[in-house]
C-alpha cells in the first residue's frame, strides 16, 4: 500500500524532477549544517568526518539536481507545477530541524545517526516505488550507499565520545525528535486554527474598515508626499 | 554615550555599537549564525558588540531600533483593507507573521537585553538609512537619497542633511509610499526572472548588460511618471501588496510573457533567454533613469555638489554610474552597507547626533567593524590535516602571496577585521589573477559555482585606477566601496578579461593605501610581479553561504572548494598537491 503511494507520486516526471530539486535543497541545507558542525567541534576527528559527511552531501545534491534536470529537459510541455507531497515522501532532513550550535557533539551524531537511518529507510523505498525509472532510481541507490557509511560512523563516534551514555543518548534524541514532531504538528494545527480565526474575522469585521481606506486610497494624490518636520523627532514612539 | 543600533526581522539583521559618537563594532547577524541573510533578532550581534565595547547591557545609554514597528504594521493593515477582498488569502500570514513578534519590539529588545524600555528607541527606515549614508561620509553638506522596496510607508525619500557646528541635521523633504517603490518594481523583476527576491538583484544587473532594453515601454506601462516627478506603479500589473505568495499579476505575464521557472537554466543562446536578458536590461533602464532624473531635480532643489545614497536601491552599481554622469551631483557616497544591515548603525547614529544632539566627529571612513582574524588557529587547523603551514612576516608573506597570485593560484585572503555590508572589500576575499576567462570560469566552476553571466570584481590600487579605468570625476570615491560599475579601457579588456564584463564594464574598487595597507601591498607587489596592479576580488563564500568570519570558517571553505592558497592574518597554507589533483 506504502509502495503504491510512492510508486503514484514519483510517476509524474515533473513532480518527480521538483522533488528531486527539493531534495538537492535539503542535501545541501545539511551539508552547511555539517560544515558548521565541523566549525563549531573541538574533535579532530569528529572535524574531518563531518567535512566527509559534508561533501558527501554537497554531491548528493549535485546528484539530485542533475537527475532533476534532465527530467525537466525531457518533459514534452510546461505544466503548472504539481503538488510535491513533501509531508508523505521526505528527504533526507527534510522533516527535522536541526539546531548544530545548540547540540554537544553526542548529541548531534544521536541526531544525525537517527535522521540517516530513517532517510535510509525512505530511499530504500524510493528505489523500489522507482523501478520504472531506472537512472532516478540510481541516484537513489548511489545515496543510499552513504547513507549506511553515515549511519555507520555516526553511531560509531558517538560510542567513542560517549563510552557510557550513548544508550541514553540515543534515547534522548529519539525523544527529541518525538517531540519537535509533536510540537510541529501542534503548531501546524495552530496555524490552521488561527489562519481560520483570522480569515473569518477578516470578512466579518474588515469589510467597512477596507471601505474606508479605499475611500481614503482614493483621496491620496499619486507622486511625492511631504515629511513633516517634526515627524521624525520622536524616537521613543513606535509610530 | 553608549548607544546600541539594531536591526532585524525583514532581512540582514544586525547590531551596532557606537561609543561617544565613534563606531566600536558592527556586525551582521548572519557572519555569525552563518544562515545567509539571517533576519532573526541578533543576539549573536549584540552580544558580540558588546563584548567588543567591554560593556554590559545596562551601561548602555539607549538602544535604537532601526524602525518604527507599529508603524509598519499600520501599513500592512492598511494594504490589506485597501486590497480588500483579493487579500483574504495573505491577510492571517501577514497578521500572524506581524503579531508573533515583529509587533513587539520594545519588549523583545528590553527582555533579551535586560534594559528599561525607556531606553528603547525607534528611528525611521528612511532615517536610518539616510543616517547610515551621511553620517558615515566625510561631507559637511549634502542631499540625501534613499530608495528601497519599503520601510514603514517611505518607498524612497529625499532631503538634504548638515553637520554645523554643534548642530547635526537630517532633513527628509518628501517621500513616495508604498505600494509605489523602485525596489519592489526591481524585486518583482526579480522573482519573474526566476531569481530569489532579496538575493537575486544582482542577478537581474548582471544578466541586463546582455540584453537590450527592447521592453523600455512596456516597462513604462507598468511603472508611470507623475506630474510632479515622481513615480506609480500602475497595481493591475503586481501582486506583491495582495498576497505574499508572488509579486506579478496575470496581467504583468500578458504584457512581458511567461516567467522564467527558475529551476530552469538561462540559455542566452536561445530567443527565450534573450528575452529574459531584454528584459533585465529594460527595467535596468527604467530604474536608472528614475533614479537619474529624481537626482537632477534635487542637485537642483539643493544646489549642493554632494549626494549621499542609501537603500537596497543604492547597490544598483550601474546606475550608480550614470546618477554620477547625469545627475549634476559632483561625489557620490554610498556607504558600505546601505542596505538594512548599514540600518543598525545609521539608526545608532542618528540617535547619537540628532536625537541626544551630542557633537558631530569624523567618522573612520572604512567598512571593518566586524571580528578580527584570530592569530594562530589557521595554524593548529592545518596541522589536523597535515597541511603545509607557516607564520611569515609580511615582508615574506607578501611576495609569496603575489607570486601564488601570478603563477594562477587563487587565494583565500582573510586580514583584520570583517567588513559590514554585502561586499568583500579586501579583509574577507578570495583572489585571482585577472587576466583571463579561463580563470573566471575556474572560479565559477569550482568556487562560486554561479550563472556565467554573473561577472567578478576587481580591485586596484587608488593611483593606479585610472590607467586602467574610465572614470569620471567623483568616480574613485564612489569605486571606494564597490559601489560603482565603470567602463574598463578598451585597450586593456583583453588583459583583464576575468573581470571585464560582456558590456566592457567592471565593479571596481578602488583601494586608498590606508584602508586595507596588506591588500594595498599585496597589489603592488603583484604589480610588479605581472606588469598589471589588479586582482580580481570576490567575497569569501561558497554560494548558499554568508562571507566567512573566523579562521576556521576561513579554513574550511578552502578545504571544500578550488582556493588553492588560504592567508589568514600571517599564516599561508597550501593544499597538498594529490589533492589539488582530486
Amino acid at each position: 500500500m506504502f509502495l503504491l503511494l510512492h510508486r503514484w507520486i514519483w510517476r509524474d516526471p515533473e513532480r518527480c524532477a521538483r522533488k528531486l530539486f527539493s531534495f538537492a535543497e535539503t542535501e545541501a541545507d545539511g551539508g552547511r549544517d555539517l560544515v558548521r558542525a565541523a566549525e563549531l567541534t573541538q574533535d579532530p576527528t569528529l572535524r574531518r568526518l563531518f567535512m566527509v559527511h559534508a561533501a558527501d552531501e554537497d554531491r548528493h545534491a549535485q546528484l539530485f539536481r542533475t537527475r532533476g534536470s534532465q527530467l525537466l529537459r525531457a518533459r514534452p510541455g510546461r505544466a503548472s507545477p504539481p503538488l510535491e507531497l513533501n509531508w508523505v515522501s521526505p528527504g533526507e532532513r527534510g522533516l527535522d530541524d536541526l539546531h548544530v550550535h545548540t547540540e554537544t557533539d553526542a548529541g548531534l551524531l544521536a541526531f544525525l545517526h537517527l535522521s540517516e537511518k530513517a532517510a535510509a529507510g525512505h530511499f530504500a523505498t524510493y528505489v523500489q516505488a522507482l523501478k520504472g525509472d531506472p537512472p532516478t532510481s540510481q541516484v537513489f541507490k548511489e545515496v543510499l550507499k552513504d547513507e549506511t557509511f553515515h549511519m555507520n560512523y555516526t553511531l560509531a563516534q558517538l560510542i567513542r565520545v560517549a563510552p557510557n551514555g550513548h544508550g541514553v543518548i540515543l534515547w534522548q534524541a529519539r525523544l527529541g525528535r518525538l517531540w519537535k514532531a509533536y510540537l510541529r504538528l501542534m503548531s501546524g494545527i495552530a496555524g490552521i486554527m488561527g489562519a481560520v480565526m483570522l480569515t473569518i474575522q477578516y470578512f466579518i469585521l474588515l469589510p467597512p474598515f477596507a471601505f474606508l481606506a479605499k475611500r481614503a486610497a482614493r483621496r491620496e494624490a499619486p507622486g511625492w508626499r511631504q515629511i513633516p518636520q517634526d515627524r521624525a523627532s520622536n524616537m521613543t514612539s513606535q509610530f | 554615550m553608549k548607544i546600541l543600533g539594531i536591526s532585524a526581522h525583514y532581512h540582514d539583521a544586525a547590531a551596532a555599537l557606537l561609543v561617544d559618537g565613534l563606531p566600536v563594532a558592527a556586525v551582521q547577524e548572519e557572519r555569525l549564525s552563518r544562515r545567509k541573510n539571517d533576519a532573526a533578532f541578533p543576539m549573536a550581534a549584540i552580544e558580540w558588540c558588546l563584548d567588543e565595547g567591554n560593556l554590559d547591557p545596562d551601561e548602555l545609554d539607549a538602544v535604537v531600533f532601526y524602525e518604527r514597528p507599529m508603524l509598519k504594521f499600520d501599513r500592512i493593515l492598511t494594504c490589506a483593507l485597501r486590497a480588500f477582498p483579493h487579500s483574504w488569502r495573505s491577510f492571517p500570514q501577514a497578521m500572524k507573521n506581524t503579531l508573533g513578534e515583529k509587533l513587539w519590539v520594545r519588549g523583545i529588545i528590553s527582555s533579551q537585553l535586560g534594559v528599561p524600555r525607556r531606553k528603547v528607541l525607534f528611528c525611521e527606515h528612511h532615517h536610518s538609512h539616510a543616517a547610515a549614508a551621511f553620517l558615515t561620509a566625510p561631507v559637511r553638506d549634502a542631499a540625501i537619497l534613499t530608495a528601497d522596496g519599503v520601510g514603514e510607508w517611505a518607498a524612497m525619500t529625499v532631503g538634504r542633511a548638515s553637520r554645523a557646528p554643534g548642530k547635526t541635521s537630517i532633513n527628509l523633504l518628501r517621500e513616495i509610499r508604498f505600494p509605489h517603490s523602485l525596489g519592489m518594481l526591481y524585486s518583482t523583476f526579480t522573482a519573474y526572472l526566476g531569481f530569489t527576491v532579496n538575493e537575486g538583484e544582482y542577478k537581474v544587473m548582471g544578466l541586463a548588460s546582455y540584453g537590450r532594453p527592447t521592453m523600455v515601454d512596456a516597462v513604462r506601462k507598468v511603472v508611470q511618471r507623475t506630474a510632479d516627478g515622481a513615480f506609480q506603479l500602475d497595481l493591475a500589473y503586481f501582486d506583491f501588496h495582495t498576497t505574499a505568495k508572488r509579486s506579478f499579476s496575470a496581467k504583468f505575464i500578458d504584457l512581458f510573457g511567461p516567467p522564467r521557472d527558475p529551476l530552469d537554466p538561462i540559455d542566452l543562446t536561445s530567443p527565450e533567454g534573450q528575452r529574459f536578458a531584454d528584459c533585465a536590461a529594460s527595467v535596468q533602464r527604467v530604474l536608472e533613469d528614475i533614479l537619474v532624473e529624481t537626482a537632477k531635480a534635487l542637485h537642483l532643489e539643493t544646489g549642493l555638489p554632494d549626494l549621499c545614497l542609501g537603500g537596497g536601491v543604492a547597490l544598483n552599481g550601474v546606475a550608480n554610474h550614470r546618477l554620477l554622469q547625469e545627475s549634476g551631483f559632483e561625489r557620490i557616497f554610498v556607504p558600505p552597507a546601505p542596505g538594512d544591515a548599514g540600518c543598525a548603525l545609521g539608526a545608532a547614529l542618528y540617535a547619537d547626533r540628532i536625537h541626544f544632539g551630542n557633537p558631530d566627529r569624523n567618522f573612520p571612513d572604512h567598512p571593518f567593524w566586524g571580528p578580527a582574524v584570530e592569530a594562530g588557529t589557521l595554524t593548529s587547523l592545518a596541522q589536523e590535516d597535515r597541511l603545509p603551514a607557516e607564520e611569515l612576516h609580511d615582508s615574506l608573506l607578501i611576495p609569496r602571496v603575489a607570486l601564488d597570485l601570478a603563477e594562477g593560484r587563487i587565494v583565500g585572503w582573510m586580514d583584520g577585521a570583517l567588513e559590514l555590508g554585502p561586499r568583500a572589500l579586501g579583509h574577507r576575499s578570495i583572489l585571482a589573477a585577472p587576466h583571463t576567462v579561463q580563470m573566471r570560469d575556474r572560479l565559477n566552476r569550482d568556487i562560486k559555482h554561479r550563472e556565467e553571466f554573473r561577472p567578478f570584481a576587481p580591485v586596484v590600487p587608488l593611483e593606479d585606477a585610472d590607467r586602467y579605468f574610465e572614470l569620471p570625476p567623483g568616480g574613485k570615491r564612489l569605486a571606494k566601496f564597490m559601489s560603482g560599475v565603470f567602463p574598463v579601457r578598451p585597450e586593456w579588456r583583453e588583459k583583464l578579461a576575468a573581470i571585464t564584463h560582456v558590456d566592457g564594464t567592471a565593479r571596481v574598487q578602488i583601494l586608498e593605501p590606508d584602508m586595507a595597507p596588506r591588500l594595498y601591498a599585496l597589489l603592488k607587489t603583484y604589480g610588479l610581479l605581472s606588469g598589471i596592479p589588479i586582482l580580481l576580488n570576490t567575497s569569501f563564500n561558497l554560494a548558499g553561504e554568508p562571507i566567512v568570519n573566523r579562521s576556521v570558517e576561513g579554513y574550511l571553505t578552502f578545504r571544500r572548494c578550488g582556493i588553492d592558497v588560504l592567508v589568514a592574518g600571517q599564516t599561508r597554507v597550501t593544499k597538498r598537491m594529490q589533492e589539488k589533483a582530486a
